[in-house]
């Protein structure tokens, strides 16, 4: 059997399963394994969501013979998930951490039938174990451990920069010269072209030789070796955390664990300020910059992303909360003080499939970056950043910020109005009849070409209006009409923008209707009043997709057949997603995505018809 | 793509190409190929597609790679054998390619364009390729269409057969002597008879590869 990563996620899309009544547990049991090296971790809660998705109907869809194809060889052929000796009275707790020399993945879940889950996980060799009441059991990959009727299975993998440090380091102190040829021509990136084939040269082989004594290891024979020792250490380390000293993420982090107490079906946790923390990509702000990074670290301190999974009748609703610490939240609250924009909503058509709203204060957001940023800036002593902050400070005097953040003053809209027909012009070949001699008429043609409206608040409509005038003596594809400007070919080289310049609003689109016909807004065609009220209620932002009727208005035309196929495969799901979000304070905002539809259909098996619907599209076309 | 990145729109647009294969056969067996595709009733799908980093997780190329695989294309082929005068017109305003070749003998030319695909592909075991697609004997002009723009149709998926039947494909064979006869039912020829035309959509091509295959036979000199 290969239990890998992929496997993971199977898992857990096999979790939603199962009719019968289960007993609640009050114990909070398998997420006291998680480590606290977690950084996200998505924890479902069996005992609510097998009240909702049948493991009966769940065994029966085809994205399952993959599931158990990964979890059952043929040694077990016949069996299901049903009979994994999983306990469905406990959390599944997929997660992901990654330290400073490790990365760790892996799910804890409670044990109900040992016997069953090792003809599942037959391939797992038992491994000794220092702790008393621990089991230890490993592949070459990945590691179960069984403490009661609780387990957990990991994977832990050092970083290649961890293990290049420290085999290098035993490389040279044992004497040994470069191990490598760093001089051999090899072929630059754009040397290389798409269609050709490489070849495998054993004269370019860059490989080191045996050395003549086989004890003695050549530089790969000697980065394996420290790749599994690191890997046994950390190991070592993490049971002896989780097992012996009792530490986990659960107990570690209250907000974790006061996030598993919400009666929902699933739980989302993304530690941002430990992924930063983490993070390889600013290894020059650690190295270089060590203070910034410190500030850095201190702006994002707190910055935890917390998520509920709900499973309602009919709908889907996946609520997250952002929180982070005073100096960001700063930030983020100046930023969304913004007074809804009520001008957008006369531009949405009711019709509209797809819209969406952001409402944000560009200015007061710039000016607290700019109160909270520059100090950590100017502290930093640093030729480079002294400069920069020069820079900042000048332009932040010189540049006239009231005109600039009047012409934009960052919030917007956008709307999806469905497909129409535009005209375009094609090439045709013709023929005569005497000597078949070629000629080539222009003739007019029709495409189709989805219609989309951006709209961005401005207070300075006059700005806009002189770059239009401008352009408009440039290039004769620019110009102006009584009510908008137009630029030719704009879009895709074949289709005209239109820009309509309200005075409160400037808006791009590609829709002549509502260029020419409505300036003012689309009057009572405009979105009704319960969705405009949905729409100024909803924070900085909110959005909308009718899915049935995006996907009807969808040109599948400008999709690969693929693709094509996929959209049409979904075409058949009613439902609409709503996007909403709070108000935004120092500490917090919350964002609440609802996935809802109509009919008789419960919502877990709405959602796994999606899902095995996909999967037979990408199966069927692989 | 195995042969021109030119395919790769090619590949995704085949319901709405034109393609026209024109060839002048001189009576010592000498001649011009023009070659021409226009894609220019696609060409929102195809700006949409180069617009895109990648599709299906393949690179999209860029106009410059495409025009620079082209004219690699251009330049190995005017040093084969027998090919002189290669020529080639690429507008990407309409997308209309236009390649043309003067050849000393049809069977140079067929070796020239294996040749150079095999070149440029990097592909020296290209089956499509070598298979010959013309010949002639002072008389007969046997013909078909080249096994690698068919095997491109034939590869296109799609679930609307009707937008493929939008595609046109056009084969014309011109001569210094009148045509006897000629075999494709299909086929019309030229008030002058000195030219022989087979048309057909795209959809009937991926369903039937020979369909424009044809032998003319001349009248006698």
């Amino acid at each position: 059997m290969n239990i890998s990563i992929k496997c993971a996620f199977l898992f857990v899309v096999a979790q939603l399963a199962a009719t019968n009544s289960w007993a609640q547990l009050k114990a909070i049991q398998s997420e006291q394994l998680l480590p606290k090296d977690a950084v996200t971790v998505f924890s479902i809660n069996n005992i609510s969501l097998l009240q909702k998705i049948s493991m009966d109907d769940l065994v029966n869809y085809e994205f399952m013979s993959e599931v158990h194809q990964e979890l059952f060889d043929g040694s077990t052929s016949g069996k299901t998930l049903k009979d994994a000796g999983l306990d469905f009275n406990q959390r599944l707790n997929l997660f992901y951490g990654k330290t400073f020399t490790h990365e760790l993945t892996g799910f804890t879940f409670g044990v109900s039938d040992k016997v069953a889950l090792f003809e599942v996980f037959d391939d797992f060799q038992v491994l000794q174990s220092p702790i008393p009441g621990l089991e230890i059991y490993g592949t070459f990959f990945n590691n179960l451990l069984i403490k009661d009727n609780k387990a957990i299975l990991i994977r832990i993998e050092p970083t290649m920069d961890h293990i290049d440090e420290v085999t290098d380091s035993i490389w040279y102190a044992r004497g040994n010269e470069m191990p490598f040829e760093f001089f051999d021509e090899t072929p630059q990136e754009d040397q290389i072209l798409n269609e050709q084939t490489f070849e495998d040269n054993s004269n370019n082989n860059v490989f080191p030789e045996a050395t003549e004594n086989p004890a003695i290891k050549n530089y790969y024979e000697l980065r394996d070796s420290v790749q599994v020792v690191l890997q046994q250490k950390e190991l070592t380390r993490v049971i002896n955390e989780i097992f012996l000293n009792g530490i986990n993420l659960h107990d570690h982090d209250p907000r974790f664990a006061a996030q598993l107490t919400h009666n929902a079906e699933g739980a989302f946790y993304l530690d941002n300020a430990r992924n930063l923390d983490k993070s390889q990509g600013l290894w020059y702000f650690q190295t270089v910059l060590p203070t910034l990074y410190k500030d850095l670290q201190e702006l994002y301190a707190g910055n935890v992303i917390l998520g509920d999974l709900f499973l309602r009748d009919n709908q889907v609703d996946f609520e997250v909360e952002a929180l982070y610490g005073p100096a960001l939240g700063s930030i983020y609250s100046q930023m969304n003080d913004a007074k809804f924009d009520k001008n957008v909503l006369k531009y949405i058509p009711a019709s509209s499939p797809a819209y969406f709203t952001y409402n944000i204060n560009l200015q007061q957001a710039y000016e607290q970056a700019y109160k909270v940023m520059l100090p950590l800036l100017s502290d930093e002593k640093n030729a480079q950043i002294a400069m920069n902050v020069l820079t900042l400070e000048l332009l932040n005097e010189f540049i006239d910020k009231d005109a600039l953040f009047d012409t934009y003053k960052g919030s917007m809209f956008g709307t999806f109005n469905g497909v129409k027909k535009i005209k375009t012009k094609k090439i045709v070949f013709t023929y005569d009849e005497e000597t078949f001699a070629y000629q080539e008429q222009e003739t007019e043609a029709d495409a189709d070409m989805p219609v989309f409206t951006l709209g961005f608040s401005t207070a300075r409509a006059d700005i806009p209006e002189m770059v239009l005038k401008h352009m408009g003596r440039l290039s004769s594809r620019v110009q102006r009409f009584e009510n908008y400007w137009r630029i030719d070919n704009a879009i895709l080289d074949a289709a005209p923008l239109y820009i309509l310049n309200t005075g409160k609003l400037l808006i791009f689109t590609n829709d002549e209707d509502l260029a020419r016909h409505h300036t003012a807004g689309y009057g009572a065609e405009a979105l009704g009043k319960k969705q405009r009220k949905t729409a100024s209620k909803s924070g900085f932002m909110y959005g909308s997709v009718d899915i049935t009727e995006t996907l009807d208005r969808f040109p599948t035309e400008v999709l690969t057949p693929r693709n094509a196929e996929i959209i049409s495969s979904l075409k058949g799901k009613s439902g609409r997603l709503e996007l909403t979000s709070s108000e935004t304070t120092e500490a917090h905002t919350t964002f609440k995505l609802s996935y809802s539809y109509t009919g008789a259909e419960s919502t877990g098996k709405h959602l796994l018809d999606l899902v095995n619907s996909l999967y037979l599209i990408y199966t069927l076309n692989p | 793509m195995k042969y021109l990145l030119l395919f790769f729109l090619f590949g995704l647009v085949a319901s709405c190409i034109e393609i026209s294969d024109d060839l002048t056969l001189n009576n010592d067996g000498s001649g011009t190929l023009r070659y021409k595709i226009n894609l220019s009733a696609s060409k929102v799908k195809v700006n949409s597609i180069l617009a895109l980093d990648s599709l299906d997780g393949k690179p999209v190329p860029s106009k410059t790679q495409i025009s620079a695989k082209i004219n690699e294309f251009v330049r190995l082929l005017d040093a084969q054998v027998g090919i002189s005068n290669v020529l080639i017109e690429e507008n990407y305003t309409d997308y209309i390619f236009k390649f043309s070749c003067d050849f000393t003998s049809v069977r140079n030319l067929q070796d020239g364009i294996k040749l150079s695909l095999a070149q440029i592909s990097n592909d020296k075991y290209n089956t499509s390729a070598e298979q010959f697609w013309l010949s002639w004997d002072g008389n007969t002009l046997v013909r078909t269409i080249p096994a690698y723009v068919t095997q491109q149709i034939k590869n296109y998926k799609l679930e609307n057969e009707e937008s493929l039947k939008e595609g046109i494909y056009t084969s014309i064979a011109r001569f210094e002597r009148p045509v006897a006869t000629f075999e494709n039912k299909l086929g019309t020829l030229s008030k002058n008879q000195m030219a022989v035309m087979v048309r057909t959509n795209t959809f009937d091509l991926k369903s039937n590869q020979h369909l424009l295959d044809n032998t003319i036979v001349l009248t006698p000199r």
